[in-house]
């Protein structure tokens, strides 16, 4: 029950998210709303797959493929988002410190692969790590510019902080479900899979910043 | 039992004469038609044995299986004219749309020979659902190879992702349509009225250059 719950939240959430970017992408035809419309759009989908499946036969898709895929392209999605976010004479800022994701991204795959398949485990913690990788780069590029010229505008820090808040509740979500396996309002994992559902309630508006100014 | 291999001899041997008699485009979109054809005999052909290698009920692969396996078939004529010919962008939404129609074309056939052609209304409900089903989902990589991506890589990505996006509509209606009465009909509907919705918003979907400002009739 508390899983149909969940998700219904994460279905109007997404839900919510698709319909204003794709407004936005329609009326002002940018390419980053269209990423954003499908990123939540194909999130809404592979939810709408789970949970009609738990409705409509009372269990779990017993071959998972299809809303595993479908987050995944909502991952990708986000990364070609990130992509072009950049502008061309955007000067990126790498440091050493961005090397810690891969580290961290490995680590939990290997963490993971006590429980989850290959394969699954391998393209998440890719996407993630380049997710990561890119939002951190971001971040570390705004903070560089603002040390050179204070009075550069932030637009694009909120994508930014949106898009690692995604990927930490993602793996506080998939961490919680490896210790705890009820299913209640008690395991982790509920909280993390409610905030997951709220940011796509501030993609919009964090993006809307970043590129409408 | 269906012999699925003589359904598609007896529907493609008309449409060979065809190939030969025709030129230009019409020769390109009967061949498109015809490798929408074949990809849905060998998705038939990939979806069954997967499903007899994983000991899967009929249900579950049609539910979890098919989606995955028709959509990725469904992809390769087109990827393989982007790859070799490197087409004008206004014949690739043609190709793309005329493979899904091949293809739905097919599977309706295949359904009418196996399950009979007596429920006119509840045919024609079917044939339009997925007839569109196929057309929208064709539509999504279309619009996403014309318009989303100007760098190969970015591309390649992206149509992954647009396959990933395809995969899962087909896969919602599927588990929609495998319901009966109101859901099923829900499900019929929806690619329908998504159709529409395309149709009423191809301009913003696939850009000026490939939708024409007037009708060729």
């Amino acid at each position: 029950m508390i899983e149909t719950i969940e998700n219904g939240i994460q279905l109007v959430t997404t839900g919510i998210c698709t319909a204003v970017a794709l407004r936005k992408g329609i009326l002002l035809q940018s390419r980053a709303w269209i990423m954003l419309t499908l990123a939540s759009g194909v999130f809404f989908l592979g939810d709408l797959y789970w949970e009609l499946f738990l409705i409509l036969y009372g269990k779990t898709p017993e071959y998972s493929y299809i809303p595993y895929l479908s987050w995944y392209a909502a991952y990708l999605f986000l990364l070609l988002l990130l992509y072009d976010l950049r502008d061309k004479n955007d000067e990126r800022h790498r440091s050493r410190i961005l090397w810690i994701i891969p580290v961290f991204t490995v680590g939990m795959c290997i963490f993971y692969l006590q429980w989850g398949d290959w394969v699954g485990n391998i393209i998440s913690a890719l996407l993630m790590c380049l997710l990561i990788w890119n939002a951190g780069e971001g971040l570390l590029s705004i903070r560089a510019q603002k040390a050179d010229h204070p009075e550069t505008k932030c637009k694009k820090v909120w994508i930014y902080i949106l898009v690692l808040l995604f990927c930490l509740e993602e793996y506080g979500a998939w961490t919680a479900s490896c210790f705890w396996t009820d299913v209640t309002l008690m395991n982790p994992y509920s909280w993390f899979d409610i905030m997951l559902s709220a940011m796509f309630l501030l993609f919009p508006a964090a993006l809307g910043k970043a590129v409408d100014g | 039992m269906n012999y699925i291999e003589n359904i598609f001899v007896c529907l493609a041997a008309p449409l060979l004469i065809a190939l030969i008699c025709t030129q230009g485009k019409g020769k390109r979109m009967m061949i498109f038609l015809l490798s929408g054809m074949a990809a849905c005999l060998l998705s038939s052909y990939i979806s069954t044995f997967i499903a007899a290698a994983q000991g899967v009920e009929l249900l579950t692969a049609s539910l979890e299986i098919s989606p995955l396996v028709e959509e990725t078939m469904k992809l390769f004529p087109i990827l393989f004219y982007l790859l070799i010919f490197e087409p004008h962008k206004r014949d690739i939404a043609d190709s793309c749309l005329m493979t899904a129609i091949g293809f739905a074309t097919f599977e309706n056939v295949c359904y009418l020979l196996q399950n009979g052609a007596d429920r006119i209304l509840y045919l024609l409900i079917r044939g339009f659902g997925t007839g569109a089903m196929h057309v929208v989902c064709a539509f999504i990589m279309a619009a996403g190879i014309l318009r989303l991506w100007d760098r190969v890589w970015l591309r390649a990505a992206g149509t992954l992702a647009l396959l990933a996006v395809a995969i899962t509509y087909h896969g919602v209606y599927n588990i929609l349509v495998s319901q009966t009465g109101t859901l099923a009909l829900i499900g019929y509907l929806i690619p329908l009225f998504t159709t529409v919705i395309t149709l009423i918003f191809r301009k913003a979907v696939f850009g000026k250059d490939v939708v024409k400002e007037k009708a060729p009739f």
